[in-house]
C-alpha cells in the first residue's frame, strides 16, 4: 500500500533515510551535550569537549543539509544496497552467542558448534564435510594460534570442561 | 651515498630468515585475500593484524606490507580468469584480461600482469628510496598546525572523491572523528564518551571497529550468485608470452608506472582511479588502441602496472610524512601504531634500521611475489572453488579471533558485532565507509595537533593564518569541500564496487 493512500506525504522507501538522517543529527546532538559537560575550554587552551563539539555541531549541520538535499531531489538515486534478513539476523545471533559462550565454554567447543550451525545446519555441505571443517577451524586454529603463534585464546571456566583443558 | 648504505643495511636485516618468512607469508595470504570474494583488503588486512601481535615490529610490518601489495597481485586473477575483480583496482584488468582467457591467453595475461605488477611495484619502492630522506627532512620542519592543515588536506580529498555525496562522505568522516575520541582525553585526562564503561577508557579497539565495518558488514551484505563458478587453470607452457606480447607491453608498463607512482602519492587517490587513467592513457596513446576492449595485451599491462605502482608509491606519504593515502595504508598506519612506531618523519630519525629494513623488504616482497604468483596460479584458482557458505563460516571465525586477540577480551567481539551493524547501516544509508577508516587512525593525531597549536597560540586560531604554508593547505582543502563546481569525483564506473570506498 502506498504513503500516498494513507495521506502521509512521506514515500515509503524514504523513511529509511529519514531515520538514518535522525540518528546522525541525535549523534550529533549527544557529542555537543556530553562535550559541553567536558569543558570546551581550560587556562591551557582548548578543554577535552573542545574538539567533539565543533564535530557534534558539524554532524548536525550536516544531517540537517542531507535532509535539504533529500528534499530539493526528492527522485534522487541513491545506490544503497539492501540486504537479506534472514542471513544477518542468523549470523549476528550466532555470533552473539559465541562470544557470550567463549569465556565459559572456550574457543574450540564454542567454535566447533559456531561453524558446525553455519556449515551443518545453514550451508549443509553435508555432516562429514561440516565436522571435519568445523574440527580445523576450531582445534587446529586454537592450536595454531597458541602453540605456534603463542598468542593465547580462550580456554573453558566451567567444570569438567576446565578440567580436560578445552 | 648514505641512502646506499642505509639500504644495504635494510636488505642485511631483511633477509634474515625469519624475516623472509614474513614476507613470504604476507605474500600469500595478501593474494589470498586479494582472491577471495567478500572480504576486501581493507578489512582483510586488519583481520590478519593480530597474527603479527607477537612478531618483532620489523617482522611484523613487514608482514603486513607484504598482505597490502600481495592483495594486489590476488585481484587480478579473478578479473582475468572470471571476470569479477577480486578488489576494485585491478575491475579495469577484467576488460581485456578476460577476453584474452576467452581465446586461450589467460596465461599470458596473468603472466604479465604479474611482471607489469613487479616493474610498477619496483621502481615506485626506488621511488620511496629516493624521496625518503629529503622529505623525511623535510617533514622535520612541520609543525602541529601544519600536520593539523596537512590531515586536513588528506581526509577533504578522500571525502570529495569517497562517493556520490559530498555530505555523506562528510558525515562517515565526522562519525570516524567521534569514535576516535571514545577514551580518556590525552591532555587533561577526562573520559569522554565512555558510557560508564571501565573497558572504554582506553577506547575502541582500532582492529574490532575496522573489521567490523568491513568484514563483517560485507559478509551481512554479501550476495553470491547464484551459478557456481567453473575456472579453467591455465597450464605452465601457456603462461609464456610471445615477443610481439612483450614488446607491446614495455610502453604500457612506463606509462602505467608513471601514472601509478604520480597517484599513490596524492592522498585520496585509490588504487582504481591509477589503473582506470591508466587504460584511459592506452586508450589515447598506445598503438594499438583499437584493440583495447578486445583482448589487447597493452588492457592488462598498463592498469595492473599502474595498480602496483600506486601501492608503492602510496607509502611514500606515510613514511615521509605520516599522512595515509588510502584507507588501505591508514590500516597499515594503526598496525604502526600498535607496534608503538609513529610513521611520519621521525621514523627515519628514531629507527632508521627498522626503516630501511621495510623499505628493503618491499622490493624482496616483489620478487617473492612475482615467483610466486604465475607458477601457483592453479592454487589459487582452486580457493575460488570453495563454496562460498565454508569461506564465509571460516572468515567470520577469523573475525572473531581478530578482534578477540588484540586485547584478549570478549568485549572486543561485541564491539566488532555492534561495528558490523553500523557498517551495514551505513551501506543502507550510501554512506561511503573509507573516510571513516581514514578519520579513525588520524582523529587522535588530528586533535593533538590542533590542541597543540592552539596552544602554542594561547588559544588564538590566528596561528593558523600567520603560517604561510598552513593557510595554502586549509585553503586548498576549503576550496576541495565547498567547491561542487570541482566535480571532483571517482568515475561512476568505479564507486559502486570500490571496497576502499
Amino acid at each position: 500500500m502506498s504513503n500516498d493512500a494513507t495521506g502521509s506525504s512521506v514515500p515509503s522507501g524514504r523513511w529509511p533515510l529519514l531515520i538514518g538522517q535522525a540518528v546522525i543529527a541525535l549523534i550529533g546532538l549527544y557529542a555537543l551535550l556530553g562535550s559541553l559537560k567536558l569543558g570546551l575550554w581550560s587556562a591551557l587552551g582548548p578543554g577535552a569537549g573542545f574538539f567533539p563539539a565543533v564535530l557534534g555541531i558539524f554532524l548536525m549541520v550536516l544531517a540537517v543539509l542531507w535532509l535539504l538535499q533529500g528534499r530539493a531531489t526528492p527522485t534522487e538515486q541513491t545506490e544503497a544496497e539492501s540486504f537479506d534478513g534472514a542471513q544477518v539476523g542468523a549470523v549476528i545471533l550466532s555470533l552473539v552467542i559465541l562470544a557470550a559462550a567463549l569465556p565459559f565454554l572456550g574457543f574450540q567447543l564454542s567454535v566447533f558448534a559456531f561453524l558446525m550451525y553455519h556449515l551443518g545446519f545453514r550451508a549443509r555441505i553435508g555432516w562429514v564435510k561440516a565436522v571435519v571443517i568445523s574440527l580445523c577451524g576450531s582445534v587446529g586454529v586454537f592450536y595454531l594460534f597458541t602453540t605456534v603463534l603463542h598468542v593465547s585464546l580462550p580456554v573453558a571456566t566451567l567444570l569438567p570442561l576446565s578440567m580436560v583443558g578445552i | 651515498m648514505d641512502v646506499l648504505n642505509e639500504l644495504m643495511m635494510g636488505f642485511a636485516e631483511a633477509m634474515t630468515w625469519q624475516n623472509l618468512l614474513f614476507a613470504f607469508v604476507g605474500c600469500l595470504l595478501g593474494t589470498v585475500i586479494g582472491v577471495l570474494p567478500g572480504i576486501g583488503p581493507v578489512a582483510g588486512i586488519a583481520l590478519l593484524i593480530p597474527l603479527t601481535l607477537n612478531l618483532d615490529p620489523a617482522g611484523s610490518i613487514i608482514m603486513l606490507c607484504a598482505i597490502f601489495y600481495g592483495t594486489t597481485y590476488g585481484g587480478t586473477i579473478t578479473s582475468v580468469l572470471l571476470n569479477t575483480p577480486g578488489e576494485a583496482a585491478s575491475a579495469i584488468t577484467a576488460i581485456d584480461g578476460y577476453q584474452m582467457t576467452k581465446v586461450g591467453r589467460a596465461g599470458v595475461a596473468l603472466t604479465i600482469a604479474a611482471v607489469g605488477s613487479f616493474i610498477g611495484g619496483t621502481i615506485a619502492t626506488v621511488g620511496l628510496v629516493l624521496a625518503a630522506k629529503p622529505l623525511g627532512s623535510l617533514g622535520l620542519l612541520i609543525g602541529p598546525p601544519e600536520f593539523f592543515a596537512l590531515v586536513v588536506v588528506g581526509i577533504s580529498l578522500l571525502v570529495a572523491l569517497a562517493g556520490r555525496s559530498m555530505v555523506r562522505a562528510l558525515i562517515s568522516g565526522a562519525l570516524g572523528l567521534l569514535i576516535s575520541m571514545i577514551g580518556i582525553d590525552p591532555v587533561m585526562g577526562a573520559p569522554r564518551f565512555t558510557f560508564g564503561m571501565d573497558r572504554l577508557l582506553d577506547g575502541v579497539s582500532f582492529v574490532a571497529v575496522i573489521v567490523g565495518i568491513f568484514g563483517l558488514s560485507e559478509i551481512l551484505s554479501y550476495r553470491p550468485g547464484k551459478n557456481q563458478t567453473v575456472t579453467q587453470t591455465p597450464g605452465l607452457r601457456a603462461l609464456l608470452p610471445t615477443r610481439t606480447d612483450w614488446k607491446r607491453s614495455t610502453p604500457a608498463f612506463a606509462r602505467g608506472t608513471g601514472i601509478g607512482f604520480a597517484m599513490g602519492l596524492i592522498p585520496g587517490m585509490t588504487g582504481s582511479v591509477s589503473s582506470l587513467l591508466s587504460y584511459g592513457a592506452e586508450k589515447k596513446f598506445s598503438k594499438y588502441r583499437n584493440e583495447l576492449g578486445r583482448g589487447a595485451i597493452e588492457g592488462v599491462a598498463g592498469p595492473e602496472t599502474a595498480n602496483n605502482a600506486h601501492a608503492n608509491g602510496a607509502l611514500i606519504p606515510l613514511f615521509t610524512l605520516g599522512i595515509p593515502a588510502s584507507p588501505t595504508i591508514a590500516v597499515l598506519m594503526g598496525a604502526f601504531l600498535q607496534q608503538g612506531l609513529t610513521p611520519g618523519p621521525t621514523l627515519f630519525a628514531e629507527h632508521s634500521t627498522l626503516a630501511w629494513t621495510i623499505i628493503a623488504s618491499l622490493f624482496i616482497g616483489n620478487v617473492l611475489l612475482l615467483v610466486l604468483n604465475v607458477p601457483l596460479v592453479g592454487l589459487w584458482t582452486s580457493i575460488l572453488k570453495v563454496p562460498y557458505p565454508i569461506l564465509a563460516g571460516l572468515i567470520l571465525m577469523f573475525m572473531v579471533v581478530g578482534a578477540y586477540t588484540i586485547n584478549f577480551s570478549v568485549f572486543d567481539v561485541f564491539v566488532m558485532i555492534i561495528f558490523g551493524l553500523v557498517g551495514l547501516g551505513l551501506r543502507r544509508l550510501d554512506i561511503p565507509l573509507a573516510p571513516m577508516v581514514l578519520t579513525l587512525v588520524l582523529g587522535p593525531l588530528m586533535e593533538r595537533s590542533l590542541r597543540e597549536s592552539l596552544d602554542i597560540s594561547h588559544g588564538s586560531f590566528s596561528i593558523f593564518f600567520d603560517r604561510p604554508i598552513t593557510m595554502v593547505l586549509l585553503l586548498i582543502a576549503l576550496v576541495i569541500v565547498c567547491s561542487p563546481l570541482l566535480k571532483l569525483r571517482k568515475p561512476a564506473a568505479l564507486v559502486a564496487e570500490d571496497p576502499e570506498s
